[in-house]
C-alpha cells in the first residue's frame, strides 16, 4: 500500500496555472513567466521516472518563462524538465564530494560488499539547457563573434517595464553547496534580455556557472541566444574572491557576488546563434 | 515568574534572550543532556516532528496546531537550525522548553546540529550578526554535542483516540470523534483539526528475506531474548526515532547505544549515517552517487525493524511536498515540520502524533496472533511477521501567515542584469 500524503487532487488546477501566470505584450513578443509551488510527490515520481533520474529536492515542475512572437507563433520555453533532461544520466561527469576520499577510505575496511553505486548521474544536476523551441524554427549556430548581443545597448537604464526571476530547481546536494537553475527576464521597450543560469557551487571542490542568455531586439525581431561554460577550482574562486567566507555566504549573497564571479571564473566555452531577422518571414 | 518562564516568554516573541542568559541555558540543557542515553526512551503519547530550520514562525504554527507545551508532549528529530532566519530563536525556544519540562520534549541531533554545517548553512552568521560575537554560537554548538542521537517510543496504542486539539473556525469538523472506529490505522487533519483522509489498518505483512535464521527478540530495542519469534503475546512494537536513517554499522538499537556520541559530528561512521542517510527504493544497502553517505532499501528496514521488535522508523532530513512520506509498506516514515521550506518551496508541513496505550499492555496487532494460528503456531524459516504499525494521526499545516512574521512580502526587484 502507498499513502503518500493527503494531497491528491490535481494540483496545479488549470485555473491555478493560468492565476499564476504574469504576461507582457511588446511590440508583437509575448513575454510570459509562471511561478507555482515546487511540484508533489505524485508529479516527481512521474517526472523522475521518465527522467531517469532523481529529480532535485526542490523541483519547480510547473514553473515556466517563456517568449512568443504573436505573428508567427514562434515560441521559446524555458522549464525544468526539458532543463533536467540535458544533464549527463551516466556517471561520466560525476563529482565527488570534499569529504569522499576520507569515507571511502574508512569504509573499505568494514563495509567491501557495499560497492555499487546506486543510480549513478551528475548529480551536481549540471545542465547545458539553452531552452525548448517549441514551435518554429530553431537556432542556427553562428561564426565566432559573427554578432553579439549588443551589451551597450543592455546596459542603457532604459525603463524595465517587465521583470521576473524564477526559479526550475534548486538543489541543496546533501549539504554539500547549492545547485540552482533560475530565469531572469526584463523588458525594455525595444529589447530585452533573458538569463537562464546554471549556478553550482561544491563546497571545497568547484564552483561552476553555466548561461543562456537571450536577447530580442523587438525592432528587427533578431533573437540572438549565447550560451557560455565558466567554472573553476572552489579554493581558486575562494581565494580571487579575497573576501573571507564569501561563498560560505553565497547562498544568501548569491546575486550581488555573481558579477563578480565572472571575473574570477576562467572562462571555458561559449557559443553564440541566432535567428537572423527570421521571425517576420514565417 | 522565574527566569526561566521570562525567557521562555521572550523567546515566544521572537526577540532573543541576553549572551549570559544563553550560557546558563546552554550550560543547565547539557547537564541534563548528559544525563540522557544515545537513545532515548519515550513513552506515548507524544507529537513527533521533523525539520524546523530557523522557520521560527512555522514553528509557533506547530506548537499552534499540535497543542502547546506542557500540554502536548513533543518530540523533535533534529535540524532546528540554519536556513531561516530564526534559528537562533527556534533552538533557544526548543531548548528552554526541554529544560522547563524535560520530560515532555524531546531533543534528537540532526546533521545541522553541527560546527561544519552551521558555519556554512546560516546559524553561525545569524548568531554573529544578533550578538556581535560567535559566543553564542559556540555555546550552542556545545550543546549540539550533547543532543541525543535517536529515540524509542514505547506504549503507543494501535487505536486512535478522538483528535483533542478541536477547530476554532464555524463551519470545519468540532471533532473527529464520530469517525474514529478502531480499524483506523492512519489518519490525516488539517490544521484545524478537519477531517482530510483515513487509511484503515490492514492484515499483517509478511515478507521474506534471503537466509538469516529467526531473529529473537526481546522487549523493544534491548536486544535480549526472552521471547522466541511467533508467539502471539510478542507483538509489541516500538517506533525508532532518528533524523536520517539506518547504517550497516548498526544492526541492532543497542548498538546505538554504544557510540561515544559526545563530539562533532563525524565525517564517516555510524554517528554519521545515522544523521545523514535516506531510504531508497533499492535492495540492500547503496552508495550515494555524491561519493559519501549511504541509501537503504525496505529489506534493509523491514529487516531491522523486525530485529528489533519495531513497529516503524520515523525519520526527517528530507523534504517532502505533502510534509510525510510513508515508505516501504509503511515500515518508515519521513516526517517534514518546515512549511514552505526556505519561504519559497510552498510545501505543507506535517507532525505525527502518536497515541497512548490505555489498556497498559503495550500496542497489540489486532490480527496478528491469528495469522500465526493459521500457521499452527510454527512460523516458516525466513518468513517474517511485520509488526502493525501504530495508529498515528498526521497533521498537516501550511505556513504562518505572512504578515504574522513582520516581513514584508517579497516582490522581485528588478535589475539591470547582464
Amino acid at each position: 500500500m502507498a499513502f503518500n500524503g493527503p494531497l491528491d487532487e490535481a494540483f496545479p488546477t488549470p485555473a491555478a496555472m493560468d492565476r499564476s501566470t504574469v504576461s507582457k505584450v511588446q511590440k508583437g513578443f509575448k513575454i510570459s513567466a509562471r511561478k507555482l509551488p515546487i511540484s508533489k510527490s505524485g508529479p516527481i515520481d512521474e517526472m523522475s521516472q521518465k527522467l531517469g533520474i532523481p529529480v532535485p529536492e526542490m523541483i519547480f515542475g510547473d514553473n515556466m518563462v517563456s517568449i512568443e512572437h504573436l505573428a508567427s507563433g514562434w515560441r521559446l520555453e524555458f522549464n525544468a524538465f526539458d532543463a533536467l533532461d540535458r544533464v549527463d544520466k551516466t556517471d561520466k561527469n560525476m563529482l565527488k564530494v570534499a569529504y569522499s576520499q576520507e569515507w571511502s577510505s574508512s569504509r573499505e575496511k568494514t563495509h567491501e560488499g557495499i560497492k555499487e553505486i546506486v543510480k549513478p548521474f551528475d548529480w551536481s544536476y549540471t545542465t547545458d539547457y539553452k531552452g525548448t523551441v517549441t514551435k518554429g524554427k530553431d537556432f542556427e549556430l553562428q561564426a565566432e563573434g559573427a554578432d553579439p548581443i549588443p551589451v551597450e545597448l543592455l546596459k542603457r537604464p532604459d525603463p524595465i517595464l517587465f521583470f521576473e526571476d524564477v526559479v526550475l530547481y534548486e538543489s541543496e546536494l546533501d549539504d554539500n553547496g547549492i545547485s540552482i537553475l533560475s530565469c531572469k527576464v526584463r523588458v525594455m521597450p525595444d529589447r530585452m534580455l533573458l538569463l537562464s543560469r546554471l549556478f553550482m557551487r561544491l563546497d571545497g571542490v568547484l564552483v561552476r556557472v553555466r548561461d543562456t542568455r537571450i536577447y530580442v531586439d523587438f525592432n528587427t525581431r533578431k533573437v540572438i541566444r549565447d550560451y557560455t561554460e565558466r567554472e573553476d577550482e572552489f579554493e581558486k574562486v575562494k581565494k580571487a574572491c579575497q573576501i573571507p567566507h564569501l561563498l560560505h555566504h553565497f547562498y544568501k549573497l548569491r546575486r550581488r557576488s555573481l558579477r563578480s564571479l565572472f571575473w574570477i571564473c576562467s572562462l571555458k566555452f561559449s557559443t553564440t546563434e541566432q535567428i537572423l531577422a527570421a521571425l517576420s518571414s514565417f | 515568574m522565574s527566569d526561566l518562564d521570562k525567557a521562555i516568554a521572550q523567546l515566544r516573541a521572537c526577540r532573543p534572550i541576553p549572551e549570559a542568559q544563553v550560557r546558563e541555558l546552554c550550560h543547565k540543557a547539557r547537564e541534563l543532556l548528559i544525563e540522557e542515553g544515545n537513545v532515548v526512551t519515550v513513552t506515548a503519547p507524544v507529537t513527533i516532528c521533523g525539520d524546523i530550520h530557523g522557520q521560527f514562525h512555522d514553528l509557533m504554527e506547530l506548537f499552534r496546531v499540535g497543542g502547546d507545551v506542557p500540554d502536548t508532549n513533543y518530540l523533535f528529530m533534529g535540524d532546528f537550525v540554519d536556513r531561516g532566519f530564526y534559528s537562533l530563536e527556534s533552538f533557544l525556544l526548543l531548548l528552554c522548553l526541554k529544560v522547563r519540562y524535560p520530560d515532555r520534549m524531546t531533543l534528537i541531533r540532526g546533521n545541522h546540529e553541527s560546527r561544519q554545517i552551521t558555519t556554512v548553512y546560516g546559524f553561525y552568521d545569524e548568531c554573529l550578526r544578533k550578538y556581535g560575537s560567535a559566543n553564542v554560537w559556540r555555546y550552542c554548538c556545545e550543546v549540539f554535542d550533547y543532543l541525543a542521537l535517536g529515540a524509542i517510543v514505547l506504549g503507543a496504542s494501535n487505536t486512535l483516540e478522538p483528535s483533542s486539539v478541536d477547530s476554532d473556525q464555524e463551519g470545519s469538523f468540532r471533532s473527529t470523534q464520530e469517525y474514529i472506529d478502531a480499524d483506523t490505522e492512519i489518519e490525516v487533519l488539517n490544521s484545524s483539526g478537519g477531517f482530510v483522509s483515513r487509511v484503515a489498518r490492514q492484515k499483517p505483512k509478511v515478507f521474506t528475506t534471503k537466509g538469516s535464521s529467526p531473529a529473537k527478540t526481546g522487549p523493544p530495542g534491548t536486544g535480549a531474548s526472552s521471547f522466541s519469534k511467533g508467539t502471539a503475546g510478542n507483538s509489541t512494537g516500538a517506533v525508532l526515532c532518528v533524523h536520517g536513517g539506518l547504517s550497516p554499522l548498526i544492526d541492532t538499537v543497542d548498538k546505538i547505544r554504544l557510540l561515544d556520541r559526545k563530539q562533532e559530528v563525524p565525517h564517516e561512521g555510524a554517528m554519521c549515517d545515522l544523521l545523514w542517510s535516506d531510504p531508497d527504493e533499492i535492495d540492500g544497502w547503496g552508495l550515494s552517487p555524491r561519493g559519501a553517505g549511504f541509501l537503504f532499501g525496505s529489506d534493509i528496514v523491514k529487516t531491522f525493524n523486525h530485529t528489533n521488535d519495531l513497529s516503524l522508523i520515523a525519520r526527517a532530513h528530507q523534504l517532502v511536498m505533502e510534509g510525510f512520506k510513508e515508505m516501504f509498506d509503511n515500515s518508515i516514515v519521513t516526517v517534514w515540520s518546515a512549511p514552505n521550506y526556505c519561504y519559497r518551496c510552498g510545501n505543507v508541513a506535517a507532525i505525527m502524533e502518536l497515541n497512548e496505550d490505555g489498556s497498559g499492555d503495550g500496542m497489540i496487532p489486532r490480527s496478528n496472533g491469528e495469522v500465526n494460528r493459521s500457521d499452527g503456531g510454527i512460523v516458516k524459516e525466513k518468513e517474517k511477521v511485520l509488526l502493525n504499525g501504530p495508529a498515528r494521526r498526521y497533521r498537516v499545516f501550511q505556513a504562518a501567515p505572512q504578515d504574522s512574521r513582520g516581513m514584508p512580502a517579497k516582490k522581485p526587484v528588478a535589475d539591470y542584469f547582464l
